[in-house]
């Protein structure tokens, strides 16, 4: 707006007046992103808080891509310290950040995940081939060898031994890391089985890109905000619903919803990370190198996430389902962490 | 003569005590009745939803006071511990919560259980005891130091799904894998209640701790203190404001068309969806003017913006009820209007603005939608201690855990809502009392 | 020396000014009241806000130019190296400057900019600082100086305070062109996106839109009618309820009730009134919606459980308290002289109700009805917590709808990107609302208020 410079100024006099001095600084680490590793951060910053002597971190669940968009907006602090994500940034987000002065980025890989599609126990268990799901999420399907519109309404349409009742999937929002993985996976996986979409793959990327990847916007398939709580909620309340999520809530959840089948395999801690069940995916935390010195306790922070007793076999992270990283792969996880080694361009 | 023949003529006409008259005015007291018996049913419907609300509450929430603790003796061993004796109060305030506490409930247990050894077992008996157990342990070594290499018998919080099990909201009847204890865990709480070591008391934690992902550590204290921050921005800002703009519209301000607009702006602005003013608070408070986010200060200033025009309602009806002989009086006696205002009409109209005012704040204080616009929905453990610091608020603590899976919190949720239902209840409570006591004085 | 210290003595400035100026008047007089114009708290006031004023208008110049001043200093002090620089980049390395954080091989001659910073920042605030100290100073004495016996400093002081209490007046007039101006102006940014025909009138709602350029989600498809509909369905299915049932309890405490039953039943409607929204949708979610969806497996049909019916019926409960104290003012103003006469003629009650008070208090009925609907269209929480999510287009009450309400909050918590039409959208959503609802408001008012005119 037009006034905005005189109106900022105003609020930072209402700051001034409001008891604290402007340049005091923050002291306490605020993190951002994926609803997915929210849990898992929560719990660390939880127990994070309860161990040391430091403030325990805000953390407010924003999805991967609105997360990374609130990170790279600068430094200061009025943005971020930390931002989750259930996918790696992309390189359009890297030079977002580089463009904002947000130049030193540390990731940290801290396990992995499945995409779980589930329902409530009330209903039957559905077993689903990628192919299902990209026929019954799509926005345009392959029919007899043409592209047209989703025709399909139930699920038996589209695999007679699926069951006789409406496609409805909650699932997350474009801003989520767990929307682009079940894209690139699930859905991606899907299309390929079909030879005329392979032959486009080569011929028009973009074009098949957006065949695989754009889903349907006619109501089927319900975008459910970044409170992955609240899908398995209405999952509960409606048990012809099936939900898109990250394994840990299966987890959390188990005695009232239930996996599907993917390709024949159930989603469970081991079939994840023995990388059989098929979608999965790695989870990442970016850590802002210009904050470190600023707003305390984030080296500590990221020391108390790759700690035996949080990332162990039996550490609190992997009750709350985590699937955690592979011993050779922690140490190096870690090595880089103590490092505080960044992202290069 | 005619005339009055003729009226007694019609009169002597209607034979009230006919059947067809009986049956008319029965048919009248009839419907008399039937009206009367829905508006009674009405009224009672009315009540019966106030009742479930309360009950359903309370059914639900009354459990969510007490926690459930399994006693076991812990051997304070040195060698976790380290020496304390040696340290300064500086260095025991790092080190006592780098403790491994839970090694020692771990070595508790093997003693306790000699014949469990494998790891995924230790783990499943681990599982019983809350995160906060290792809290409750490492406190202990704090207040008393003397406590280190010999045995103390301690009763340690137990989790969530022992605390639901034991008050009986997980059900032992349904099959192992749908339920969130399991088969072996249910023998080790059974032999604990055999042996009189699992005791349930009063959850002194749940008032003084905050958010928590575990719902047996959950609290409302920060929430708490995140509503009494957000309430004093709210009444700083809308009391003065509101009170200064009624004595000002109803006492000098002239007749003309721009007060008639201020008035009818205040009367819709009475009627703005509360959602609205979040909209105002993100787009303003947040976008333009860059206040931090989630913090008790933007929370109060947009509660302050929706609750004026409520005060300023009631305010201007305090002032209208005050009468004009006193006000004249003291315009005769010399006294300016301004006077007139601020030493005779303010203090008498003062109950009634103290009432509407608390009204307004009662209203902030249960308002949760314009505050999920702003941020303050994040997961937020510390207590805030400034009004720039993130926090949440009681209303939107209840949402938060309303929307969380975890059984466990669903009676903290009720419980949450009693806590809230209870400022609430005080708050008008204090209107009533304030006005009586103004009323007597007068 | 921050911006708060001042403030802070500032306000102890103003307070020994008070005194001064309280005991100067005295002082003047000998103690003989009678031979001062005003009082003496007026001239210690008048003495003190004087003194306090131009202080504080420096104070406030300093917090708003303060980041203009520094930054126009420092790129002069960058010289030619800002020159040839992009203005983001500026806005960079200015930031780099002011929130330098030490580092191990720190560059010389950014090192030097920053020195720079930090002692010309000083400076500034210590002149500022200084001068309205010195202002307050100046101003205090001026007008100590100036009092004299017959020195009308209540009517300045009077003046002063009439003018503070026109701006708070003024502040809820400003709230409103705030809230206006607000969505109106995100609203347009949302509208050159997104056509107001295809907002107003289209049938799909699915606000989805890529975040990055390289991904590739959907286009997205705003027509909000679903939305509109659904709030609509929610709403009718509660005043269908709320509406009768508020009305005859209103009738029955106001014609029937004894004070006994009266006494005791207001006050619980009103505590049912100041239940806080957010407690019905739970009950909404906990209670209701598995109650009607039992029901109706019982009778074999088949109801969502997030059903607008359950929605429907919570909501009812939130306003009939508001209903019934608005239809209990109007019936109570009706005079009583019409009451007794029809009593009289030996109308029984009922007929007396229906015929003479009903059709009297109507329009005032109608207002009531008609905020209440206002009210029940811009809640929040209730279909935050027991509505839907899927933009459906069906008036079955079985069914589960979403409502305006409902879809600004899931735009809005979390994710915040005002450049995309997704986020912009709830602004649009959200003067939609606001239109509706101050129509319906400012007809209620309308109504009400030509009615009252009748009898007063």
């Amino acid at each position: 707006m037009f006034k905005k410079p005189t109106l900022k100024k105003i609020g930072i006099g209402l700051v001034g007046l409001s008891m604290i001095t402007i340049a005091e600084a923050r002291d306490q680490i605020r993190i951002v992103g994926s609803s997915t590793v929210f849990p898992f951060s929560t719990a660390v910053a939880e127990e994070f808080g309860r161990s040391t002597g430091f403030k325990t971190p805000v953390v407010e669940s924003t999805g991967s891509g609105g997360g990374l968009k609130l990170f790279c907006a600068g430094v200061g602090d009025n943005y971020p310290d930390i931002t989750n994500s259930s996918r790696a940034i992309k390189s359009s987000e890297i030079e977002l950040c580089a463009s904002n002065g947000v130049k030193n980025v540390i990731e940290v890989k801290v396990g992995y995940d499945g995409i779980v599609l589930a329902n409530s126990k009330e209903a039957s268990q559905l077993s689903f081939s990628l192919q299902d799901i990209w026929l019954g999420l799509a926005k345009d399907v392959v029919v007899n060898g043409e592209i047209i519109p989703n025709p399909y309404q139930y699920w038996n349409e589209v695999n007679p031994s699926l069951p006789n009742s409406k496609i409805e999937v909650l699932g997350p929002p474009p801003t989520s890391g767990t929307r682009d993985a079940f894209a690139e996976i699930a859905l991606e996986g899907g299309c390929t089985a079909y030879p005329e979409v392979e032959a486009l793959r080569a011929k028009d990327n973009n074009r098949f890109k957006a065949l695989c990847h754009t889903i349907r916007e006619d109501g089927a398939y319900i975008e459910a905000g970044e409170n992955d709580n609240l899908i398995v909620g209405k999952l509960l309340a409606n048990p012809g619903a099936i939900g898109v999520f990250g394994y840990s809530f299966l987890e959390e959840n188990s005695d009232v919803i239930q996996g599907s089948f993917v390709e024949g395999h159930e989603p469970s801690f081991d079939n994840i990370s023995d990388k059989i069940y098929q979608i999965s995916r790695s989870l990442f935390v970016y850590v802002k190198k210009a904050h470190i010195d600023s707003v305390p306790g984030i080296e500590e922070f990221l020391n108390e996430f790759l700690s035996e007793k949080a990332m162990g076999d039996f550490g609190y992270l992997a009750e709350k389902g985590l699937i955690p990283l592979p011993a050779p792969e922690l140490l190096i996880v870690q090595n880089k962490a103590d490092n505080l080694i960044s992202l290069k361009n | 003569m005619t005339d009055n023949s003729s009226d007694n003529l019609y009169i002597s006409k209607v034979d009230w005590n006919s059947k067809e008259q009986k049956d008319r005015l029965k048919k009248r007291y009839l419907i008399e009745r039937i009206f009367k018996g829905f508006a009674i049913a009405s009224l009672l419907s009315a009540l019966v939803a106030l009742f479930v609300v309360l009950a359903s509450v309370f059914i639900t929430g009354v459990s969510g006071f007490k926690e459930t603790r399994i006693t076991l003796d812990i051997n304070m061993d040195e060698r976790i511990v380290g020496d304390l004796s040696s340290m300064s109060d500086e260095e025991l305030r790092r080190h006592i919560p780098s403790i491994n506490a839970n090694q020692m409930i771990i070595n508790a247990l093997r003693e306790k259980f000699p014949n469990v050894t494998s790891r995924r077992e230790i783990f499943e008996m681990l599982r019983l005891f809350s995160v906060g157990a290792q809290t409750e342990i490492r406190n202990s070594l704090l207040n008393d130091h003397n406590l280190i290499g010999e045995t103390v018998t301690m009763n340690l919080k137990a989790s969530s799904d022992v605390d639901m099990l034991i008050k009986g909201k997980i059900s032992r009847e349904i099959i192992e894998g749908d339920r969130k204890i399991s088969d072996q865990q249910l023998q080790w709480i059974d032999q604990f209640i055999q042996e009189g070591k699992i005791i349930q008391g009063f959850n002194w934690s749940f008032f003084t701790s905050g958010d928590s992902r575990e719902p047996e550590l959950a609290g409302i204290w920060s929430a708490t203190v995140g509503s009494l921050l957000t309430l004093l921005v709210t009444f700083v800002i809308s009391f003065p404001v509101g009170v200064g703009s009624a004595i000002y519209l109803e006492e000098f301000a002239p007749r003309n068309r721009f007060t008639d607009l201020i008035e009818i702006n205040i009367n819709n602005l009475a009627a703005v969806p509360s959602i609205i003013f979040g909209l105002l608070g993100l787009a303003i408070f947040i976008n333009i003017m860059e206040l931090p986010r989630s913090a008790p200060l933007v929370g109060g200033l947009t509660l302050a913006l929706m609750t004026l025009p409520t005060i300023i309602i009631t305010a201007r009806a305090a002032i209208k009820a005050v009468p004009p002989s006193i006000k004249e009086a003291a315009i005769g006696l010399g006294a300016s209007k301004m006077q007139t205002v601020f030493h005779q009409v303010l203090p008498l109209s003062m109950p009634g603005i103290m009432t509407g005012s608390i009204i307004g704040m009662a209203q902030a204080l249960g308002e949760t939608a314009p505050l999920l616009m702003i941020g303050m929905v994040a997961f937020i453990v510390d207590t805030p201690s400034s009004i720039t610091e993130a926090a949440t608020v009681l209303p939107v603590q209840v949402f938060l855990w309303a929307d969380s899976p975890e059984r466990g919190f669903l009676e903290k949720t009720s419980a949450a809502i009693m806590v809230l239902l209870l400022f609430l209840i005080i708050m008008n409570s204090l209107a009533i009392w304030l006005r009586h006591r103004f009323e007597k004085k007068q | 020396m921050g911006t708060f210290s001042l403030f802070l003595i500032l306000i102890l400035l103003m307070i020994i000014f008070f005194v001064l100026g309280k005991n100067k008047s005295l002082l003047m007089v000998k103690s003989n009241i009678r031979n001062l114009h005003s009082r003496p708290v007026h001239y210690g006031y008048s003495v003190g806000i004087n003194s306090f004023i131009p202080g504080f208008c420096i104070l406030a110049i300093w917090m708003l130019s303060e980041g203009y001043i520094i930054d126009k200093l420092l790129i002069s002090h960058l010289g030619e190296k800002s020159a040839n620089l992009a203005s983001f980049e500026l806005t960079n390395l200015l930031n780099s400057i002011k929130e330098y954080f030490e580092s191990a091989n720190p560059d010389p001659e950014l090192l030097r900019h920053v020195e720079y910073y930090i002692t010309t920042s000083e400076r500034i605030a210590w002149t500022f600082f200084l001068s309205a100290i010195a202002a307050c100073c100046f101003s205090g004495f001026r007008t100590l100086n100036n009092i004299k016996p017959d020195i009308n400093s209540r009517n300045n002081l009077e003046f002063i305070i009439k003018i503070v209490l026109v701006i708070f007046s003024v502040i809820a007039v400003i709230t409103t062109i705030g809230i206006v101006f607000s969505l109106l102006f995100e609203s347009i940014r949302f509208f050159d996106q997104i056509s107001i025909t295809e907002f107003v009138f289209g049938t799909q709602w699915s606000p989805q839109t890529a975040i990055r350029i390289d991904q590739v989600g959907s286009s997205g498809a705003f027509g909000a009618v679903p939305l509109f509909l659904g709030t609509m369905l929610i709403t009718a299915i509660a005043m269908f309820i709320a509406g009768p049932i508020g009305l005859m309890s209103a009738i029955y405490m106001a014609e029937f009730a004894s004070d006994r039953i009266r006494n005791i039943a207001k006050p619980l409607l009103e505590i049912l009134a100041g239940i806080p929204t957010v407690v019905y949708g739970f009950i909404a979610a906990l209670v209701v919606a598995p109650f009607i969806r039992n029901v109706g497996e019982a009778i074999g049909l088949e109801i969502a459980s997030e059903s607008a019916l359950a929605a429907g019926i919570v909501m009812a409960a939130m306003i009939i308290p508001l209903i019934s104290s608005l239809s209990d003012d109007v019936i109570s103003v009706v005079p009583k002289s019409l009451r007794e006469g029809s009593l009289g003629l030996g109308a029984t009650k009922t007929e007396t109700t229906i015929k003479v008070i009903l059709p009297s208090a109507l329009p005032g009925i109608v207002g009531a009805l008609l905020l209440a609907t206002s009210r029940a269209i811009g809640e929040t929480m209730i279909v935050v917590m027991a509505a839907g999510m899927a933009a459906n287009l069906t008036i079955n009450p079985l069914e589960a709808v979403t409502t305006v309400t409902v879809q600004i909050v899931t735009l809005l918590t979390g994710d915040q990107e005002f450049a995309s039409a997704k986020t912009l959208s709830a602004f649009a959503l959200g003067l939609a609302l606001f239109i509706t609802t101050l129509a319906l408001n400012a007809f209620a008012l309308y109504i009400v208020r030509k009615y009252r005119e009748e009898y007063d």
